[in-house]
């Protein structure tokens, strides 16, 4: 199965609309679950919902084989935490996707990295679909210890001076 | 919410309560503790963000929290400004998202926090007071 998100804050017609298409077309086989947010275009050839409750989202993501995703941080990380096979298309400020282009940006340090691929355009989709099926995920080791620790630090320091 | 919560070590002993956008993490926050929803807002919406801030300065006059401790954006952004008008401290965390620049409400927020950080070196180079100490995602 292939669970598509694209978060709720926006719409993102260009991407749900593709891989309807894709589905349609015979590019995907597997079924594809979609939990579409705010996009006003309603899937013909996939399932969809428009937002799920977090614990309902965690479990549709430990069930699918692959994802498919706006290049939204949320979606990043839990596919690299779960180590799922992730394909983003970053949301574009001209498609009003989002208010800047900073997907852009996260999309392509995540590739660079090699954690997520990465389609910069509805054209560049299909291709990147196709190399989902064999893609290995880069794991990624959170440094979240070393950074709560510097601020656990920070907030030491804090009440001693308010002690004094 | 998810960057935020891979820190939870640094507040353990704190007393603590949770503020988040979304209804839809409801079900989660209720099992750490305290929490408010403060509702959904961007750059683009002033009349959503003054609904926003509303609900901050409340939850601020209620708990009068000694910290805050945000990963951003927008709203909590606004959580924090109204904070720290009531004296409250401010640790940013700013979003992995953001890899060559602060986030524009990091970037809002940097004058008033006492302690700023971001998840990649580079951006920690362009900003004098801004500090890496690796990444949680």
């Amino acid at each position: 199965m292939i669970f598509l998100t694209v978060g709720t804050l926006f719409p993102f017609d260009r991407l749900v609309r593709a891989v309807d298409d894709a589905v349609k077309s015979g590019l995907v086989k597997e079924p594809v679950f979609a939990q579409i947010g705010r996009t006003s275009f309603a899937p013909k050839n996939i399932e969809y919902v428009k937002v799920l409750e977090k614990h309902t989202f965690d479990n549709k993501v430990a069930d699918a084989d692959y994802l498919i995703s706006h290049a939204g941080i949320g979606s990043i990380a839990i596919a690299l935490e779960r180590n799922k096979p992730l394909l983003v298309m970053p949301r574009m400020k001209c498609f009003k996707e989002h208010v800047n282009d900073h997907q852009v940006a996260t999309a392509r340090k995540f590739e660079q990295l090699g954690h997520v691929l990465a389609a910069y355009s509805v054209e560049e989709l299909p291709d990147k679909i196709k190399e989902l099926s064999t893609f290995r995920p880069k794991p990624r080791a959170s440094q979240a210890d070393s950074v709560a620790r510097r601020i656990a630090q920070f907030l030491n320091e804090l009440s001693a001076s308010a002690r004094q | 919410m998810i960057q935020l919560l891979k820190l939870s070590k640094c507040w353990e002993g704190h007393e603590v309560f949770y503020v988040s956008t979304l209804e839809s993490v409801a079900q989660k926050l209720q099992k750490l503790g305290r929490f408010y929803i403060i509702g959904e807002c961007n750059r683009e919406h002033f009349v959503q963000a003054l609904h926003v801030l509303k609900n901050c300065i409340r939850i601020i006059l209620r708990e009068k929290p000694d910290v805050i401790i945000s990963t951003g954006a927008a709203p909590p952004c606004l959580l924090c400004i109204a904070g720290k008008v009531f004296g409250a401290k401010i640790v940013w965390l700013d979003s992995i998202a953001n890899v060559e620049r602060l986030s524009l409400s990091g970037r809002i927020i940097r004058p008033f926090a006492d302690f700023i950080l971001t998840q990649w070196p580079e951006v920690a180079e362009r900003y004098r007071s801004v500090c890496y100490a690796g990444f949680v995602i």
